[in-house]
Order: C-alpha cells, then sequence, then structure tokens
C-alpha cells in the first residue's frame, strides 16, 4: 500500500458514491460492521469518517456519520454500527441490511481526529462503547504495519459480552508487548474477573495512562458524559488541552448528521 | 427526480407516528422534548432578569420578574413543532400574552409591524407583531407547572406555536419593535423569514 | 443541570461534513483564530451547538460565534464574522 502521511489529505469535494455490502459481521448482540465495497475509493488516514445516506422508495431520506473502523491497509471498508433504539438508520442497517445491499456513502471526513504511524509519541486511547470504532482503525493501521509505538488503550463496556472486536483486541495485546489493553467493565462482570469494574474516572488514568513527559497523543471518543470526564480528568493528570482530542457521540448514539 | 439510489427495504419509522390532522407535513410525533440550542445554556438568575420592551431608540417598559409574574397570566395547552421535525403534542405553557403585555404598557395596538427578539446568549428571532396578538404568542415562564428549566429557555421564553418552534426564542429578554424588518440568527442563515410549518417553510426559497 | 448543558454540543468533527461541502480544503485540521478573544485552534477542536439544524462553531475559551453553516434545500450557507481569519 502506498505510505500515508497525515498532512496529506487531498482536498476534493465530497461527493456521494455506492457503497456495497460485502460482509457483515455480528460484533456483539447489538452491534455488527458492515463491510463495505467502495469503488473509487481513494482511502482514507485513520480516526476519519464518512456520512452514509438511505432513502426511501417515497424519496425519504435519513443521513448519519459512522466512523470508519478499517485502517487505510483494508481493501473493504468497515462500519461499525450500534444498534440505537429510535434511530433512524442504525435500526435499517442492523435488522434490515444484507450482503449485496447498496447505500451512497461520501467521505472520508475530517482531518482532525486522526492518528497515523507517523505521528510522533505514545498513543493513548480512551474508548465507550461504540466509541472504539475509529480507535480500532487506528490500533488495526498500527497492527498492520507493524509499528512499535508505545499504545494504550482504555475500554469502558457495560459487560464481556458488550467489549466490541474483544477477541481481536486481545490477541493484538498478547503479540504486542508495546500494546497495553485496559478494559473496565461497569455493569456486570464475569466470575473471576481481575480487571477494572467502574466508569473510568482520575484513579484509573492515573494508574494506566502514559504521564504527560511522554507526550502522548490522546483520543477519546464515545458517549458525551464519558468524553467529558475523561478529557478532565487527564487535564487534571497534567495533560496539556491540545494533546487530547475528542469525539462525542451525541444523544443518539453517533456522530450527528 | 434525479436517480438517487434507493435503499432496498428501508422506510421511515418516524413517519408512522404521525397524528394525521395534528401533525403538520414532514414532521413526527416524539414524547421526548428534545433540547436544541445554539450556544451553552444561560443560567439566568431571576433575581437578575428584566424583560425590556423597546420601540426606536427608547426604552418602553422595563419588568423585574417580579412585576412580570403580577401580569395577567394565561394557561395554554398547545402543540409545538420543531424545524428539525418533531412535533410535541398537548405541551402545558403558563405566562404572559403578549397582548396583555402591549395593555400593561398602554397600547391598544402593536407600534410597529415587526419585533425583534433579544435573548441570553445572543440568540434572536423575528417576528410580525400579527402574530404575536390575538393570543398568537406568549411570553411563558412555566411549562407543565413547574418553572421551565434553563435548557429549554426558562427563565422566560416566547411562545409562538403557529410557527417553527425556532420562533419561540429560548431565554428572552428584549423585544425590540422594528418598522421594517430585519432577519434574526436562523433567518439571515438560510432559514424561512416566516417559519409556518402547515406550509414548511423551513427554509429561505421554500 | 451541567450533564444537560453539555449534551448540547458535539466536537468540530460533527460539523464536518456540513462545513466540507463548502471549503475544499481540509477544514477540521484548519486553524481558526478568534476576533473576540484572540483565541487559536483548529477547527475540529471548537464546540459545535444546533447540529440538527446546521452547525454554530464556538470558541473554546469565550464561547463566541467564530462560524455558522446550514445546508438547505436551497443552497448552502456560511458567516464567519466571528472568526479573524482561517489558516490551512
Amino acid at each position: 500500500m502506498t505510505v500515508i502521511e497525515a498532512s496529506a489529505t487531498p482536498p476534493r469535494r465530497l461527493a456521494w458514491q455506492l457503497a456495497e455490502v460485502r460482509e457483515i459481521a455480528v460484533e456483539t448482540p447489538r452491534v455488527k460492521s458492515l463491510l463495505l465495497h467502495v469503488p473509487a475509493w481513494q482511502g482514507h488516514l485513520p480516526g476519519q469518517h464518512v456520512d452514509i445516506r438511505l432513502t426511501a422508495e417515497d424519496g425519504y431520506q435519513a443521513q448519519h456519520s459512522y466512523s470508519i473502523a478499517s485502517p487505510p491497509e483494508d481493501e473493504l471498508l468497515a462500519l461499525t454500527v450500534e444498534l440505537v433504539d429510535d434511530g433512524e438508520v442504525s435500526p435499517y442497517l442492523i435488522d434490515n441490511v444484507r450482503a449485496g445491499d447498496q447505500f451512497e456513502l461520501r467521505g472520508p471526513i475530517g482531518g482532525y481526529f486522526v492518528w497515523t504511524i507517523a505521528t510522533e509519541g505514545p498513543l493513548c486511547l480512551i474508548a465507550g462503547g461504540s466509541g472504539i470504532a475509529p480507535l480500532a482503525a487506528m490500533l488495526r493501521h498500527r497492527a498492520r504495519r507493524k509499528d512499535r509505538t508505545p499504545a494504550l488503550l482504555v475500554y469502558s463496556s457495560r459487560t464481556l459480552e458488550d467489549i466490541i472486536y474483544r477477541e481481536e483486541l486481545e490477541t493484538m495485546a498478547q503479540r504486542d508487548s508495546n500494546l497495553r489493553l485496559v478494559n473496565t467493565l461497569t455493569r456486570k462482570q464475569p466470575e473471576g474477573w481481575t480487571g477494572y469494574r467502574r466508569r473510568i474516572d482520575k484513579a484509573m488514568l492515573a494508574e494506566v495512562a502514559f504521564p504527560p513527559e511522554q507526550d502522548p497523543k490522546i483520543f477519546i471518543c464515545g458517549p458525551t458524559p464519558l468524553v467529558e470526564d475523561a478529557s478532565r480528568f487527564l487535564v487534571e493528570l497534567g495533560h496539556p488541552f491540545p494533546t487530547i482530542k475528542t469525539e462525542r457521540f451525541g444523544p443518539t448514539g453517533g456522530l450527528a448528521s | 427526480m434525479d436517480s438517487t439510489p434507493i435503499s432496498r427495504g428501508f422506510t421511515s419509522r418516524r413517519q408512522e407516528l404521525t397524528s394525521k390532522n395534528r401533525t403538520p407535513p414532514g414532521q413526527y410525533v416524539t414524547a421526548d422534548f428534545p433540547v436544541l440550542s445554539a450556544g451553552p445554556t444561560p443560567q439566568t438568575k431571576v433575581e437578575d432578569w428584566t424583560l425590556a420592551l423597546q420601540l426606536g431608540g427608547s426604552l418602553l417598559r422595563k419588568w423585574s420578574w417580579a412585576e412580570f409574574e403580577a401580569l395577567p397570566q394565561t394557561t395554554i395547552k398547545t402543540d409545538i413543532h420543531c424545524v428539525t421535525k418533531w412535533s410535541k403534542l398537548d405541551t402545558t405553557w403558563r405566562g404572559v400574552t403578549f397582548d396583555d403585555l402591549l395593555k400593561a404598557v398602554g397600547l391598544a395596538a402593536p407600534p410597529a409591524p415587526y419585533v425583534m427578539a433579544h435573548c441570553d446568549g445572543g440568540y434572536s428571532t423575528n417576528l410580525p407583531l400579527a402574530d404575536l396578538v390575538d393570543g398568537k404568542g406568549m411570553i411563558v415562564t412555566r411549562y407543565e407547572d413547574l418553572p421551565i428549566p434553563p435548557a429549554h429557555g426558562g427563565p422566560a421564553r416566547l411562545l409562538v406555536p403557529h410557527l417553527y418552534f425556532w420562533k419561540s426564542g429560548k431565554w428572552v429578554r428584549r423585544l425590540r419593535f422594528m418598522e421594517e424588518d430585519e432577519h434574526g440568527f436562523w433567518e439571515s442563515l438560510g432559514y424561512h423569514n416566516y417559519g409556518n410549518p402547515w406550509k414548511e417553510q423551513r427554509y429561505d426559497g421554500d | 443541570m451541567t450533564e444537560i448543558s453539555s449534551e448540547l454540543f458535539l466536537d468540530g468533527n460533527a460539523a464536518a461534513s456540513l462545513l466540507q461541502e463548502i471549503f475544499v480544503p481540509e477544514i477540521t485540521s484548519a486553524q481558526i483564530l478568534c476576533d473576540a478573544c484572540g483565541f487559536a485552534g483548529s477547527v475540529g477542536s471548537l464546540r459545535v451547538y444546533a447540529a440538527s439544524m446546521g452547525a454554530v462553531l464556538r470558541c473554546t475559551r469565550c464561547d463566541g460565534v467564530l462560524m455558522r453553516a446550514a445546508h438547505t434545500p436551497h443552497g448552502r450557507w456560511l458567516e464567519m464574522t466571528g472568526a479573524r481569519h482561517l489558516r490551512f
């Protein structure tokens, strides 16, 4: 694959393209990943997102943004969708979509919440629920490139079954001594669970996060309360505000459309 | 009609939630009360709150909270319609009608054809006076019998339910009468100047 | 009440789709200078309000409005009077 330069997002007009669903992967009871073929896809940077647009037969349209979960090294584009009960787009993507279906997509969008192996400094990722998607793109990119940048993922989920990409993340961490994976389960823990059992708090971050002197690049993605709390704690722990990049999901559970 | 690809099997779930006669075109009914703001929620205390009426360069009248609460109170139950497509039915509000406001200032008729509502936080919206008088508009201080929460516009907001809800400016503090119409916050950014939900006047050009 | 307030805004990249329809170079990594208080930051780090109606991008330091944008069926609107400049 071509070398990715973090600063070189080529300027282009956003245009709607047709994406075809090639595969569907069930991640958790409420989460699926759709693997898409997008002809003439020009590549993306880990952390960027796309807009999806659905059109009903009567012309009614609904739109939603989803982070790209796949790294630029992968051929198919992966979107990880969590079912939001009263949502407009996610119920369709979770319950109706089959392989072979097509819908409109445009992107990649967003150059701010982006990380590549060309960036210096340890990588500190903090995720809640489906906020893991853009951070997974970063970690998968790092793994594909066999990059050894020290990295940490602090991932908050309700239960063990809700951890998205659980096995993949565990395997990634087992194979890479420079990648630390810290799961916290906030609602229910399995027997014998030795990990954290609470929402991400300042004490937890003080224990696991890279100290400010190491100049980590920090990305936080998930529901608004988690993002607010985590970024506040990190600032209190001495991390400069500009090193903390956040992507908060709105009340609908995803990026605003 | 362009050739936008149809998404197989996609229908709007929200369109099922309409109440035929009560929902304007394109709206869906919600039991929630979504909060939409153009900025951070002002936290104005009632001790500091005043409402001013202005005409030209002069101040017609300024009420303190206590004075405003002493004006004739009216309670209404009405439906509200947001331009972002949600409608909420049977909402109950209490406050002062625009008619009573004008009476309190000794005006038998509106002194100008238009008004700009200026709100804490910098929000503004413009309206014809004809759409505020005859019971059509109010300044409300209670929602469902309780003080309006700051996120929903408290201590006081405009209520003009026959127009899209962005015209019911939250955190209203000043009403400036105008001889000529001027655009408020959303009206100057491509939204419709009038905003009749029954004619689906969402955007300038509709 | 603070909880409700903080649900009201999103991060600058939530406005990315809307703004990227107008700007050709990548907008969220552009640096913007607040005319009111002089604060400089990337567009992606700004607070975005009213995302369902368009985007109202406010300064992280003084809450002043830096950019306003809306996409309507009749055209796209952009107002940037609160920003002294944008640097790409």
